[in-house]
């Protein structure tokens, strides 16, 4: 008993203090942004030239 | 890192040089802005210019006047009040050059827009040959590009000294900042002053009677790239520097700022193929090896993506933020200082987007010389930067003319930037879809004989219109507030917010302040991107062109 609750009060500490586990969503979101872009265009040319 | 200078107010005389940029570039914003709406309007279809005024005149006034005044003046206006925020006022003889500069600049505006309204140098404003504008013109645009070096030197003046005076310490960031930014704009418009001194500028007067265009267009894009991240950086010395201390948290990196303004420097010069893909005189080769350069560029920019959401984040969490994206609520929302450049990033997502896709060598077929291509310049420096520069006025010009933003005028510009962006949504958003559909920029009115593809244009066409008229009012706004602000609003202290780096004891290293090192390894770059082709250009030119004047 004792050991679950040491675990969840770490694991909530761990997650709030100082993570940047959004910045790092944030990034891939772009990421995924740019490529979609880039892959759209480029069927676009692909079908046409 | 403890910054006493942190605390001063800029230097009132100082505060007056800057103040004169400003004037300069908010008159240039109202004229250019006016000529912007009366081109959608036009490209409608449904509305023709009074008097015989002719399209590639107007389009002329808005590219010179936005594209190369507005920018010109509010950067060096900014560069020249951040350097003297954060190294200290500036010396007599340092502020001399600043208004050596600053007169030499109007003058030449001055004289470059009496060529254009006199319908002698409708030309645009790439000034590409064999279009030939009066030699007024071409001298009036060397006089704005010889004084922004006079005004330039003020800040590397101020720079060496700081250096002299604290040996061994990196210097102030935001003097760091302005220093790279001057530093590739002296290195870039040798391009342009090149080819308009040597080429142009003889050709028009008569001594010549042709011109070499390849070389010329490759001068002219040897600067037009670095051009574009010239407006950039002081957009990022923002965001970097400026929105962390006005949200309440830390730059991320002091150490990581330097070095994307680094990478920067090196690799936004040697890159201007990119502009010229569809060019005939430039061996295939070349144009990739300057892609690969260009997409280097991404390097810089990603790592700016990073630190910033990083600094949000981290400062969103520090006030209890929980979850994914809990932190975005923390954010100040209604702090127009922080809201109207935010909005200028989120637009240099898509901006970034549709960048990557204009160099993508062969798929530049898809968009060159669309109207995709004007979409994606009003994102980005009609959005992403002008949006920053408008977010930063609200404090700096209050700050220098010893006035407050009120809450009204807060509000204000926080509607302006709404209205910006919804009007901006629908004019870029419509010029990047008919542009894929095949639709020409810099063209005026036509059904193109009844064309069916062209009919096809014309709904997006009156998108743009309606996106130029709301545009318009934020243009109208913007103006109002920068009155108020420089005459108008109350008397008080408003901050220059210069922001601190998360970890005080991280000292940039000095690596980065050795410029042999980072100028070297610029001009490398340049002479090996750019030696061979230019040989390539001149001995292999075809007969030079005579002038022409279409309009
Ligand atoms: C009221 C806001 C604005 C409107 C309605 C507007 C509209 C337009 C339109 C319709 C064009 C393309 C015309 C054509 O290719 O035939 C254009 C071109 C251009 N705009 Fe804007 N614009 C606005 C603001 C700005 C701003 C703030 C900047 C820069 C800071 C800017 C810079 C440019 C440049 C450099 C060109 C290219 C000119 C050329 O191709 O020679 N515009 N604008
Ligand atoms: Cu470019």
């Amino acid at each position: 008993m004792a050991k679950t609750e040491l675990s969840r009060k770490t694991k909530t500490e761990i997650e709030d203090s100082s993570s940047l586990k959004g910045t790092l969503a944030s990034v891939f979101l772009l990421g995924f942004f740019l490529i979609i872009t880039w892959v759209g265009v480029y069927l676009l040319f692909i079908s046409r030239f | 890192m403890f910054n006493p200078s942190a605390k001063l107010k800029v230097d009132p005389r100082d505060g007056k040089l800057a103040m004169a940029h400003f004037f300069v570039a908010f008159t240039a914003l109202a004229i250019g802005g006016l000529a912007g709406l009366l081109q959608t309007l036009v490209r409608s279809g449904k509305f023709e210019l009074p008097a015989g005024i002719g399209y590639y005149q107007i389009l002329t006034v808005h590219g010179v006047v936005l594209g190369l005044v507005l920018t010109t003046f509010f950067i060096m206006g900014f560069q020249l009040a951040a350097t003297s925020k954060t190294s200290g006022a500036l010396t007599n003889k340092q502020r001399i050059a600043g208004w050596i500069g600053f007169w030499l600049m109007t003058a030449g505006t001055v004289l470059a827009a009496v060529m254009i309204l006199l319908n002698e140098a409708t030309v645009l404003y790439t000034f590409y040959a064999p279009l030939q504008a009066h030699a007024l013109y071409y001298i009036g645009l060397t006089l704005v590009i010889v004084g922004s070096w006079i005004d330039g030197a003020a800040i590397i003046m101020k720079y060496a000294e700081w250096r002299r005076k604290n040996p061994g310490q990196p210097s102030p960031l935001l003097t760091f900042m302005s220093l790279v930014n001057t530093m590739m704009w002296i290195v870039a418009t040798i391009g342009v002053a090149s080819t308009v001194l040597f080429q142009l500028l003889p050709w028009s007067l008569g001594f010549v009677e042709t011109v070499n265009i390849g070389v010329s267009r490759t001068l002219f894009w040897y600067f037009g790239h670095p051009l574009v991240y010239f407006w950039l950086l002081p957009a990022y010395m923002a965001w970097y520097v400026v929105i962390p201390k006005v949200i309440g948290g830390k730059i991320f990196s002091d150490s990581l700022a330097r070095l994307s303004f680094i990478l920067f420097l090196l690799f936004s010069i040697p890159v201007g193929f990119h502009h010229q893909l569809m060019e005939p005189g430039i061996d295939p080769a070349w144009k990739f090896l300057q892609v690969i350069l260009t997409f280097l560029v991404v390097i810089p920019s990603l790592m700016t993506a990073f630190s910033l959401f990083a600094t949000f984040e981290s400062f969103g969490r520090s006030k209890g933020a929980t979850g994914l994206f809990g932190w975005v609520k923390k954010l100040p929302w209604g702090d127009a200082r922080f809201v109207v450049p935010f909005i200028g990033m989120v637009a240099f997502i898509p901006a970034g987007a549709g960048g990557i896709v204009n160099a993508s060598h062969q798929m530049n077929q898809v968009v060159h010389n669309t109207i995709w291509v004007t979409g994606h310049f009003h994102l980005t420096v009609a959005t992403s930067v002008m949006l920053t520069f408008f977010g930063i006025s609200y404090w700096l010009i209050p700050h220098l003319t010893g006035r407050t933003l009120t809450k009204a005028m807060n509000k204000l510009g926080i509607i302006q930037a709404v209205i910006w962006s919804i009007g901006m949504t629908f004019m870029s958003g419509a010029m990047h879809a008919v542009g894929l559909l095949g639709a020409p920029r810099r063209s005026s009115y036509s059904e193109y004989g009844g064309a069916a593809q062209a009919a096809e244009w014309i709904p997006y066409q009156i998108a743009q219109a309606i996106g130029g008229s709301i545009l318009f009012i934020g243009i109208i706004l913007m103006i109002y507030i920068f009155i108020n602000l420089a005459f108008f609003a109350p008397k008080g202290e408003q901050e220059f917010p210069v922001g601190e780096a998360a970890d005080e004891a991280e000292k940039a290293p000095m690596v980065f302040e050795n410029w042999k090192l980072w100028l070297g390894i610029t001009v490398v770059l340049i002479l090996f991107a750019y030696t061979i082709p230019f040989i390539d250009l001149i001995q292999n030119a075809p007969p030079g062109a005579k002038g022409y004047k279409l309009w």
